[in-house]
């Protein structure tokens, strides 16, 4: 009964992970905002009632993240849950101008992810269990011109999420794809979004929760966009590119 | 709704959109921001006059900013700190009723003075002193305040007791939001034994028993709370149902609610999904539904689940859209004790004169007076509800006239009408003392909003 949550300050994570605290879970919270982490935690004791730690983590820091998920292991030995949240939307003008901000996309929402996944899939593989939930998006469907950066690093992602899943379903570990669509979060505030289709971070992580507990594959949250993106994909390339999309 | 996604020059993030208070009435556009942090709110500050917002439940334009920045407190809602002890909690402004019902209830642990919703931030709550059903016992929310974190005008984060910056603790306790932006508080939570009120209704024919009883039932119940009947003419006229109440003792709980005591409450909500286009408000509706309020409450002692009890019309969301787009104005005044039941007299017959009935009216014991500006002090508060239509300020204007004669005072954060002359002689005395405090800490005015602006408390 333990989740390890990766990118803590994330309203998504912390809404997911308000219901492994409801069901009894620890939880462990990693992220790089030492002045955040402390407060999610101790939010998380009062609300809750439950054990929570707090582990820095960078998750630009490469080299740092092997420390980072033995420290995790000393303060529970017997993780059994892990959702990994961090990612970073940036700007798609400035990343098409400025490199910096295209490898910023790229790392925090590719490379970053691929590196600590390794690290945490190695051990579950070698305990033989283990559950790891990874938030893609869906905008990691389809490249569009209006957000391929962060868009192609979310496809990388969830194409390497496929085949680390099919790597670890023989030794019983899960890897589960999540794909939400529009979330209101601080991320996306301010950004022109159509309302209907804008769901609150409360029922995505109920949707994260669920789908981790029974050990699902990949799940689209809200559902309804597996059906939209079902039409998007679906859109020939000759047409697909003449649109403003 | 139209919404617009911009940024500052500083690369902030707002979105304008059209905002009003809770009675829909009146609507300005604003730049709406929701920042997560004091790094965030310092940014806010540089780009222009601001105004705290938390789940927008004031009735007016108390939370809302003409042309300015709302600065929305929905990310900034955590726990703090908590003594299982003492039952003191530090928590961020935007922490809700809600989330310290549905995290404490079960633990023992209520708040010491809640509103009528429990949608209320507790920012929200110190900006406008809330009161509830027990301030003739317990005074306002203040009294429960044990300090509080402000940003202030000049960037700085300034902690508020009684003792320390005790000026700027009683100007922000009722102060509107209009001294800076409350970051974080501590409040005392009150025992309890059980999530259950031991309530009792007296159903009684006239203002002059309703008196009495406030005066009879006193010492004995913790909450008490009247409804009225202010469209019922001849015989009728007056008639109330006074609802008393206080937490129940475990034991004195029937067997079944023991039990479920300890169980986490599922409440049953129903929404009005959208604005109903024509008001469904009319003298027959409202007449008919006080006549059934009236006919169906009885003479009764009942163990009642504080959600039933306190928030009752929290079950049925966004109910303010009965009131079709134009919106409804909530009158809640304030009348010195001594001359209390002559001037509800007169208020009502004046309401019955212009025919404007209220679908609920509700007469309530105050008790000492808190904060600078503070809406209650010793004496009787009536509040009512009006559809926005013509003459509605009309009549509220005549209302106001009355309660000015009885040395009384409205309420800012049900207010959407009134005018800086009669504010001021309303809060003569406090609103001048409130403004040495205000020029001190706030001297360019960087907190403002739409209702500082209307009375006189900033400049337009």
């Amino acid at each position: 009964m333990s989740l390890l949550v990766l990118g803590a300050n994330s309203l998504i994570a912390q809404a997911a992970a308000a219901n492994f605290a409801q069901a009894g879970h620890e939880i462990i919270f990693a992220e790089r905002n030492k002045d955040e982490l402390s407060k999610i935690a101790e939010d998380f004791k009062i609300r809750h009632k439950v054990n929570c730690y707090s582990v820095q983590f960078d998750a630009l820091d490469f080299s740092g993240h092997k420390k980072a998920v033995e420290d995790c292991l000393a303060l529970i030995p017997d993780l059994q849950y892990v959702l990994i949240t961090f990612g970073y939307l940036g700007t798609q003008e400035s990343a098409q101008i400025d490199f910096s901000e295209a490898h910023r996309v790229i790392d925090l929402n590719y490379t970053g992810v691929v590196s600590i996944c390794e690290i945490i899939a190695a051990e579950f593989e070698s305990k033989k269990k283990g559950n790891i939930a990874v938030i893609s998006s869906v905008a990691g469907d389809r490249g569009r011109q209006s957000n391929y950066m962060y868009g192609s690093a979310k496809g990388g992602l969830s194409v390497y999420l496929q085949g680390l899943r099919s790597r670890l379903f023989k030794s019983g570990v899960n890897v589960l794809t999540v794909k939400p669509g529009f979330v209101d979060t601080p991320m996306t505030y301010g950004m022109k979004l159509p309302g209907i289709l804008v769901a609150s971070p409360q029922k995505v992580g109920r949707d994260i929760y669920k789908a981790m507990i029974n050990g699902k594959s990949i799940k689209y949250t809200p559902f309804f966009w597996w059906y939209i993106m079902k039409i998007v994909k679906s859109i020939p390339e000759i047409i697909f590119k003449k649109l403003k999309l | 709704m139209e919404e617009r996604a911009f940024k500052t020059q500083n690369s902030m993030k707002f979105e304008e959109m059209e905002l009003s208070g809770f009675g829909k009435y009146p609507k300005a556009k604003c730049k709406v921001t929701r920042p997560t942090g004091i790094e965030d709110l310092k940014e806010y500050l540089k780009e222009g006059p601001m105004v705290g917002r938390g789940l927008g439940r004031s009735y007016g334009d108390a939370a809302i900013n003409k042309g300015g920045f709302v600065a929305e407190s929905i990310h900034m809602n955590r726990f703090l700190a908590f003594d299982e002890s003492t039952g003191i909690l530090r928590c961020e402004a935007g922490v809700t009723y809600e989330n310290l019902l549905d995290t404490f209830v079960l633990r023992g642990w209520f708040p010491p003075v809640t509103p009528g919703t429990k949608y209320v931030t507790m920012g929200g709550a110190i900006a406008s002193d809330v009161h509830g059903k027990n301030h003739h016992k317990a005074g306002s929310i203040s009294s429960f305040v044990l300090s509080f974190n402000i940003l202030t005008a000049s960037g700085k984060v300034m902690k508020c007791s009684r003792e320390e910056n005790s000026d700027l603790f009683w100007a922000t306790v009722g102060g509107m939001g209009l001294t800076g932006f409350i970051l974080d508080c501590e409040i005392k939570l009150r025992k309890i034994e059980s999530p259950y009120i031991e309530s009792k209704a007296v159903k009684l024919g006239n203002l002059n028993a309703l008196f009495d009883k406030f005066e009879e039932y006193d010492a004995d119940y913790h909450y008490s709370v009247a409804w009225m009947d202010i469209v019922a003419k001849g015989s009728s006229y007056g008639r109330n149902v006074l609802f008393l109440g206080n937490h129940s003792k475990l034991d004195e709980l029937p067997e079944k609610l023991k039990l479920r005591s300890k169980e986490k409450h599922i409440e049953k909500k129903i929404s009005v999904p959208f604005e109903i286009p024509f008001s469904t408000l009319n003298k027959v509706t409202i007449s008919l539904f006080n006549s059934m309020i009236y006919m169906t409450s009885k003479n009764k002692e009942n163990f009642e689940h504080y959600d039933k009890y306190f928030y009752p019309l929290d079950s049925i969301l966004n109910w303010n859209h009965i009131y079709s787009k134009s919106g409804l104005i909530q009158y809640q005044l304030n009348i010195p004790e001594d001359r209390g039941k002559e001037a509800v007299d007169k208020l009502l017959h004046k309401v019955v004169s212009f025919g404007g009935g209220s679908f609920l009216a509700v007469l309530k014991k105050m008790g000492d007076q808190e904060g600078i500006l503070s809406f209650p002090f010793r004496g009787y508060t009536l509040s009512m509800d009006f559809p926005v239509k013509k003459g509605t300020i009309e009549m509220c204007r005549k209302l106001d006239e009355i309660v000015l004669d009885y040395g009384g005072r409205t309420y800012l954060t049900k207010d959407s009408i009134l005018d800086e002359v009669t504010f001021k002689k309303m809060y003569k005395g406090l609103w001048e003392k409130w403004m040495d405090i205000k020029i001190k800490y706030d001297p360019e005015n960087k907190f403002t909003s739409s209702l500082g602006r209307r009375i006189g408390l900033c400049p337009s």
